[in-house]
């Protein structure tokens, strides 16, 4: 089976100021769908530009990736956002809900942004995605009236709601309590049973054990690929 | 994706936008709730004053009117006063060959102002010796069953008829009594009534009056007076056989020039060369008040879109604030999948969001201010003028604020549609 993702000989360099930046310094990587991978790196190690590249956030100064069979590696602002839109999923550390947003409304976000988008089935389809990660009671809630886990599960709906080939998360339980961690974790690691390729970006070693592949990122390379 | 799919939601947040900042927002809208309040309620009230003006101006003959009136001999002809004979029927009959431009000419003996009385009742007005052309020069009629007007046989026969302004009539007659056939005498000499004038009244804008009465309405001067044969007024009243001025309608308002040069000349041919006579037209009046009215219109007009414009950049300021604000937002919008054209779209909304909210507010304050106009006008000045909403006139205020909001909120829009996503999501 060819791989959900191929990244070959990734580059990103920034230029800042006098000096040159190098995040990402040549990465090749492969990424099979239904995986359940840590990428785990210190600050600056490159992992974070690897997420956006990959989630579509930002573009590689060189390099090409593959994505489902096409070349994704230079694309124009908007077909990246048909991606973000109908590919990817994003978890980020501080939830990122919109707080003047229903919890329903937030995680029917990424599907007001298709072509024919229509309110009644984005609802719908929310409702869903928030039953599947156990919010169905909180639909009308603002994210100001939810606990920290209960914000995480709804990001987590929000980033599924799509039905993305894969989800990143950026350090998902950076802003947890040590007991909705491992709820959370569990969450996102039972996604694969749905066929959903789950990223996990973080610096905590503790978190990347619970994925099933780790790769450790040091100064813009792949230091380590290892799967359990 | 259709444009108003996009658009529907865009304005829902945007509405919900201005709900939760409503303190901000009311002070963003200011500007323009002042610029479209004052731009509509000037433009209503300056309308007003126009509407006035032009039905002055008809009442007194419209623009097609030329009026011929006796006028002092200039200085260098003051030695040629003994073979100046005034105006006469003479130079009606000479207009009526020479000017073909006019249509009818109406002579005019004033006789002045005088009692008239009924048994028990008396009144006091102008009378006035006319001829049957009053009617289409003064732009007047009888109304059936109000009796007829002067004929040329009365003219011809200087019989004693006398013609009511309508008045006159309820300060003679009971409300019950039909004046038709009823004798009134002036001086002494007895007038039967042969008809009254129809009533002027005001149409949309009014010309208020503290004492108008009934019958008279806004329009009393215009419906005050009586006429009687013009021929009467010489023989039994002036002496002679002048008259006071003529009234001259032509047909083409656009031939007025040639039609008051060519009586020029006729008069001054007739008259031997003197200048006893002044020909005036309502041209210059209704110049004058173009001017005024041009004028008015520039000054506020200026008014207003100076506070359309600060109302403008009032918008634009504060949806630079809203979008600092809001820079997480746009990220986790763009992250999600949120092309640059829906975060301009939904910015611009905003924008058009807060303008329409102004701009509507504008429309109510608009009223206020013009009741408020309307109600000073009448208590300072008895005759001040009412000006009433023109619905016209409101959509193209609103027009205007929503232009001016979608000009402000292009910059800011552009601003969040540019944003980097991950920088987005950075920030604090």
């Amino acid at each position: 089976m060819p791989a959900l993702i191929a990244i070959r000989g990734l580059r990103k360099a920034y230029v800042m100021g006098d000096e040159t930046v190098h995040a990402l310094a040549g990465v090749d990587l492969d990424f099979q769908k239904g995986e359940f991978v840590a990428i785990l790196g210190p600050s600056g190690s490159g992992k974070s530009t690897l997420m956006h590249i990959l989630g579509f956030m930002d573009t590689p100064s060189e390099g090409s990736i593959v994505f489902d069979g096409q070349e994704v590696a230079k694309l124009d602002p908007d077909k990246r956002a048909w991606y973000r839109s109908n590919r990817v999923g994003f978890v980020f550390q501080s939830f990122n809900l919109l707080p003047r947003l229903t919890v329903l409304e937030n995680v029917a976000l990424p599907l007001l942004y298709r072509d024919n988008s229509d309110p009644a089935a984005n609802a719908a389809a929310a409702a869903v995605a928030l039953e599947r990660v156990g919010m169905s009671h909180r639909l009308d809630h603002r994210p100001s009236q939810l606990s920290g886990g209960e914000r995480q599960r709804v990001a987590i709906a929000r980033a599924i709601v799509g039905t993305p080939s894969i989800i990143f998360a950026d350090e998902p339980t950076g802003n947890l309590d040590v007991k909705n961690v491992d709820r959370i974790l569990e969450l996102l690691g039972s996604l694969i049973k749905e066929g959903i390729t789950v990223v996990l970006v973080t610096h905590d070693l503790a978190v990347a054990e619970k994925a099933h592949r780790v790769i450790s990122m040091r100064a813009g390379l792949v230091h380590e690929d290892r799967t359990r | 994706m259709k444009l108003f799919d996009r658009i529907r939601p865009a304005v829902i947040n945007g509405l919900r936008e201005l709900q939760a900042n409503k303190v901000r927002s009311l002070l963003s809208m200011s500007g323009i709730i002042l610029g479209v309040a004052s731009l509509v309620a000037m433009v209503t009230v300056v309308q007003g004053m126009v509407g006035n003006f032009r039905q002055f101006v008809d009442a007194m003959g419209g623009i097609e009117k030329i009026t011929v009136t006796r006028e002092l001999l200039p200085k260098e002809q003051e030695h040629l006063a003994e073979l100046s004979e005034g105006i006469t029927m003479r130079d009606v009959n000479r207009i009526r060959k020479t000017v073909p431009l006019v249509d009818n000419i109406s002579p005019e003996a004033r006789v002045g102002f005088e009692r008239l009385i009924v048994e028990g009742r008396e009144t006091s007005t102008y009378v006035t010796g006319v001829t049957a052309d009053y009617l289409p020069v003064a732009k007047r009629w009888v109304e059936p069953g109000a009796g007829r007007f002067v004929s040329d046989l009365d003219v011809v026969n200087m019989n004693d008829v006398i013609v009511l302004g309508s008045a006159v009539v309820p300060e003679l007659f009971a409300a019950n009594e039909d004046p038709v056939g009823k004798v009134i005498k002036i001086r002494g000499r007895r007038f039967t009534v042969i008809g009254v004038l129809n009533n002027i009244e005001g149409t949309g804008m009014q010309i208020r009056s503290a004492n108008s009465r009934s019958g008279g309405g806004a329009w009393r001067w215009r419906n005050s007076g009586a006429l009687i044969p013009v021929t009467t007024a010489q023989a039994k009243f002036i002496g002679n056989d002048r008259l006071t001025g003529l009234g001259l309608r032509i047909g083409d308002a656009n031939l007025l020039h040639d039609a008051v040069e060519q009586t020029e000349r006729t008069m001054l041919a007739g008259h031997k060369g003197l200048r006893d006579f002044a020909i005036t037209t309502n041209e210059q009046t209704l110049e004058d008040f173009r001017k005024t009215e041009a004028a008015f219109k520039l000054s506020l007009g200026g008014v207003a879109g100076i506070s359309l414009f600060v109302g403008g950049i009032g918008i634009m300021n504060v949806m630079l604030a809203s979008i600092n604000e809001r820079i997480r937002e746009i990220g986790v919008r763009k992250a999600v999948g949120a092309r640059g054209s829906d975060l301009f779209l939904q910015f611009l909304s905003e924008a058009a969001v807060i303008s329409v909210v102004g701009g509507l507010i504008g429309l109510v304050v608009s009223m206020g201010i013009v009741a408020l106009m309307n109600y000073i006008l009448t208590q300072a000045l008895p005759s001040g003028s009412v000006a009433t909403l023109d619905w016209l006139i409101m959509a193209q205020g609103l027009a205007f604020s929503v232009v001016v909001g979608l000009v402000a909120g292009v910059y800011p829009a552009l601003r969040a549609a540019k944003l980097d996503p991950i920088e987005a999501l950075r920030h604090e």
